[in-house]
């Protein structure tokens, strides 16, 4: 096969949607939840993103992190840093991070108004 | 037995975890050289692929056809990731053996859902001894669909004959929630059936038997 990496083919150019200052909220529950993951600690942040993949397309990740390379925007909401990759803003801006306490299914919850739909498990949208 | 052309698209992707990135997109269990296949939300075709590791890079070998679409598809997904899509169509001609034609020069040989694939740079110039008339015929032997005949936009993979290249237990992809469904229900709507002719509305007309899709419920 001939690759072209060594030649001059030219990479497909990818459409990369407009950055967007992101406005986030989290509810009582899910900002109770993070002052028990957090304790008094707050050197660290939490990270929302999104991966691709999942049944609808995209996937939500949350992550406790200390730092990232990816670029983000830095938000404080409640009194937490929290960062969202730069890249999936127009994917993230307006969502509501709730907390849903069951034993089946349980734990943080994304409402996102930018999601047409979302998959059963609620962990992926499109 | 033969060599038939496959009117390909080649986009190459270079970056890191680009299988992971597949494989959350298709219906196959991508790790490695396999084909697979891409879905809407609703689970229709985009494109079936092939997966050959290229080095670190990785070749995603469609149908001419759906190349625009699959690479939006894909495009799109990217967010953030340190990934770029290269067209190297133009450069490499890609065959499907049927039987045992000799290795082209040069030739990235993979085993494909079609046959045995053949991806020749195109400086050599390497020609096909089968009209598509005999694939055709080979196709309908074989059960075996192909792009714009049963594999098309309007289908989903269970029902034109990819069942096998959907992985009954892999996670999550887009169009997996429709696929599951069908399969956990046993309903899949239509299949794929050769008959012998005449046959009402074949998707591949042969001299005896064609290949047409059928509902089953």
């Amino acid at each position: 096969m001939d690759c072209g990496t060594c030649e001059s083919a030219t990479p497909l150019e990818v459409h990369r949607p407009d950055e967007v200052d992101v406005e986030l909220t989290l509810t009582e529950k899910a900002t109770t939840m993070l002052e028990d993951a957090f304790g008094d600690d707050r050197s660290h942040a939490l990270l929302v993103g999104v991966l691709s993949g999942g049944c609808s397309g995209y996937m939500y990740d949350l992550q406790i992190v200390e730092s990232t390379d990816t670029p983000c925007q830095e938000l404080n909401i409640n009194g937490f840093r929290v960062l969202v990759p730069s890249a999936s803003s127009h994917l993230l801006n307006g969502i509501e991070i709730d907390y849903v306490d069951r034993l089946m299914g349980g734990g943080f919850k994304i409402n996102n108004p930018n999601a047409s739909s979302s998959c059963g498990c609620g962990e992926s949208f499109s | 037995m033969g060599l038939v052309r496959h009117e390909a698209s080649i986009l190459l992707l270079q970056g890191k975890g680009l299988l992971a990135f597949l494989d959350g997109l298709s219906t196959n269990h991508v790790d490695g050289p396999c084909t697979t296949v891409f879905t809407t939300r609703a689970a229709k075709i985009i494109d079936v692929c092939d997966i050959v590791p290229v080095g670190e890079h990785v070749a995603i070998v469609g149908h001419a056809m759906n190349k625009n679409v699959l690479a939006a598809h894909l495009a799109e997904r990217i967010l953030g990731q340190s990934i770029t899509i290269t067209d190297i169509s133009d450069l490499n001609d890609v065959f499907i053996d049927v039987g045992d034609s000799e290795i082209p020069p040069d030739a990235t040989v993979h085993d494909s859902f079609f046959g045995k694939m053949f991806i020749v740079p195109i400086k050599h110039n390497w020609q096909a001894t089968w009209a598509m008339e005999q694939w055709n015929e080979h196709r309908i032997t074989n059960l075996i669909p192909y792009h714009g005949h049963e594999i098309t936009d309007s289908h989903h993979p269970l029902a034109c004959g990819l069942e096998p290249l959907v992985h009954p237990q892999k996670g999550c992809y887009v169009g997996q929630e429709v696929l599951t469904r069908m399969r956990s229900r046993g309903k899949q709507g239509h299949q794929l059936v050769v008959r012998p002719n005449p046959v009402e509305k074949p998707t591949t007309q042969g001299k005896e038997r064609s290949l047409c899709i059928v509902r089953t419920q």
